[in-house]
């Protein structure tokens, strides 16, 4: 087991949002705007590096049985550690994404990592693992919000980007927006992987 | 049966040491919190009753109403700038906070929304503003209307509606409105 | 009881606001369970049933619990020790979570008991539900909107109802689309988004609906 190898599997090949489909609705609902994304993103490399942390630290005592649970509570104050903090420090953040820093606690990227990884391994992998995996949730959001943002708002973190001329494509930034940016961007991934695979069968 | 008392126990533990940290952590950010709470209402009081920065406002309480503020330009309370009336109203997807700053002849000084969590693009248009303007365009429209005069452009009155937005701009108009009229009748 | 202001929650809570198209909540079965209209169908009534009695739950831990007023248990217990009901609001994810998580593994428990039946259709989707952040979203919906017990308990089933609308009406089209010609890199997930970002334009259509 490599560190880098850890730690790049979480940007592109198990890229949680575009390659496992896990941890959508945050993905969705906050990526109308770059800042919002960065701040949700920040926020899950918290919780997750924190949880994933614990975990690990705690494996070999927590029983088996009853391990859900625990690891619930475990994100759940974590969670909630992240939610207090930003509505004391940067209470626009906390306005704008609202509930979803709270739902932070279902994020199945959580939950998965703290079983599938942190559970087996030991507190520094799963470190690397928890901060691999945050830093390919918050660059997918990143894109998403990129796209959205500089679409449907023609802004990019607040700054316009096209001058006056530009009209905005309203959609991008509701919900259907979301959902159709989502899809090509999976869709268009899929389609370089065909095309890498097409390459290697002919050489 | 041992088996699920020593589970109650651990998961009891577990949640136990869970609360009281996160009971820690209250209690350090529960100041910061309450501060920045205190900011933003103050920047709101400051905008819609212009001059009490350096005077000072008051707190008051009506039967009917919860409450509302009056503005005076010195700290002896004289001068008297206006009435600052916090209004809630229910938008297209929450709750809406103005605060609305009125003079004593029943005319608005300014309007300022506190909180709202409407449709991106949509409905938080009502805190938008215009390339080259200073003030968001539709708070702005508010400003020196007589109070029985505020309507929406569809319903007789001079405040545009934000496009695509229709809830949104009819719900802030109209609790503006209602709630400046019962303070007036009230006091 | 204000029966026109529970229709309006439940008409909100299911077409204007639906759980899926509009606020992106349940995601994750809604792109996972959709693709045969008879696990839409399980998956959808398990949420319905779990969202309801989730609000029920909640909304008394936090009215009872955690909130700080008069009607405060802990304040009511303790009231010569204690000068004001304590707030514990701060309190409210973990609680909500681990309330919903044994609901979930405590319905799972009785229908497994009681309906074979029941629990043969039902029962694999009970511990997806646990993560699942619609149920989670509605408790904390509830609180945010200041509803009281009844408009809870409406709002908890209309959404889960909004939600099994959606993800029925998304496994029927991802059934035909099996006929449908697609290209290769859209099939599966990419063109399930694509579908799902027209039905929430579709949707919007609804919040043209108001009530004055």
């Amino acid at each position: 087991m490599s560190v880098g190898k850890e730690f790049i599997k979480g940007m592109v090949r198990e890229n949680p949002v575009f390659r496992l489909l896990l941890g959508l609705c945050p993905v969705l609902a906050t990526s109308s705007s770059v800042m919002n994304a960065i701040g949700m993103g920040v926020s899950v490399i918290f919780v997750l590096v924190a949880s994933n942390t614990l975990v690990s630290l705690l494996r070999n005592f927590i029983p088996p049985k009853i391990r859900i649970p625990i690891y619930i509570s475990i994100i759940a104050t974590f969670v909630t550690v992240v939610d207090l903090i930003m509505a004391g420090f940067f209470p626009d953040l906390h306005k704008s994404l609202g509930m979803f820093i709270k739902l932070i606690v279902v994020n199945c990227i959580i939950l998965g990592r703290a079983e599938a990884f942190a559970s087996k391994n030991n507190t520094f992998y799963a470190i690397i693992d928890g901060l691999g995996m945050g830093i390919g949730f918050t660059f997918s959001m990143i894109i998403i919000a990129t796209i959205r943002e500089l679409l449907g708002n023609g802004t990019w973190l607040n700054m316009p980007v096209f001058g006056t001329q530009f009209e905005p494509v309203l959609i991008f930034v509701l919900a259907p927006g979301a959902f159709i940016t989502l899809g090509f961007i999976i869709g268009g991934m899929n389609w370089l992987d065909h095309r890498r695979a097409a390459i290697a069968t002919k050489s | 049966m041992k088996e699920i008392f020593k589970f109650a126990l651990v998961l009891g533990l577990v949640t136990g040491i869970a609360a009281c940290a996160l009971g820690v952590v209250n209690q350090i950010t529960q100041p910061r919190i309450a501060l920045q709470q205190q900011l933003a209402l103050n920047a709101g009081l400051y905008r819609v009753l212009p001059g009490s920065e350096n005077g000072c406002i008051i707190e008051q309480h009506l039967d009917g109403l919860n409450m509302y503020y009056t503005g005076y330009l010195n700290r002896d309370t004289t001068d008297f700038i206006g009435y600052a009336l916090p209004v809630e109203s229910k938008g297209y997807s929450s709750t809406i906070r103005t605060l609305v700053g009125l003079d004593s002849l029943r005319n608005i000084i300014s309007l300022k929304i506190l909180f709202q969590q409407e449709t991106p693009g949509l409905g938080t248009k009502c805190e938008e503003v215009r390339p080259g303007e200073t003030e968001p365009w539709f708070q702005y429209q508010f400003k020196g209307l007589f109070v029985p005069d505020v309507a929406l452009d569809k319903n007789g009155g001079s405040i545009h509606c934000i496009t695509g937005a229709t809830i949104t701009s009819a719900a802030i108009t109209d609790a503006v409105k209602e709630s400046s009229v019962k303070l007036f009748s009230e006091l | 009881m204000d029966i026109q202001n529970l229709l309006i929650i439940s008409v909100g809570a299911i077409f204007i606001s639906n759980f899926v198209l509009s606020r992106f909540l349940g995601l994750c079965p809604y792109i996972g369970v959709s693709k045969q209209l008879d696990s839409a169908l399980g998956m959808g009534m398990a949420v319905v049933f779990v969202m309801s009695i989730a609000s029920l739950f909640t909304w008394m831990i936090y009215y009872y619990f955690l909130e700080p007023s008069s009607a405060n248990l802990i304040f009511k217990l303790f009231r010569n020790q204690l000068d004001s009901p304590p707030d514990l609001r701060y309190l409210q994810t973990i609680a909500f979570i681990l309330v919903i998580a044994t609901l979930v593994q405590f319905v799972e428990m009785v229908i497994q008991k009681t309906s074979p039946g029941l629990y043969r259709s039902l029962g694999i989707y009970l511990p997806l539900i646990t993560t699942n952040c619609a149920v989670l979203g509605v408790a904390f919906l509830n609180i945010d909107s200041d509803y009281n017990f009844i408009e809870s308990i409406v709002n908890g089933f209309a959404s889960g109802v909004g939600f099994t609308l959606a993800l029925v009406l998304m496994a029927g089209l991802r059934e035909k689309l099996e006929m449908a010609n697609v290209p290769k890199a859209m099939k599966g997930a990419p063109i399930a988004f694509i579908m799902a970002g027209l039905m929430s334009l579709a949707f919007m259509g609804f919040s043209g609906l108001s009530f004055g």
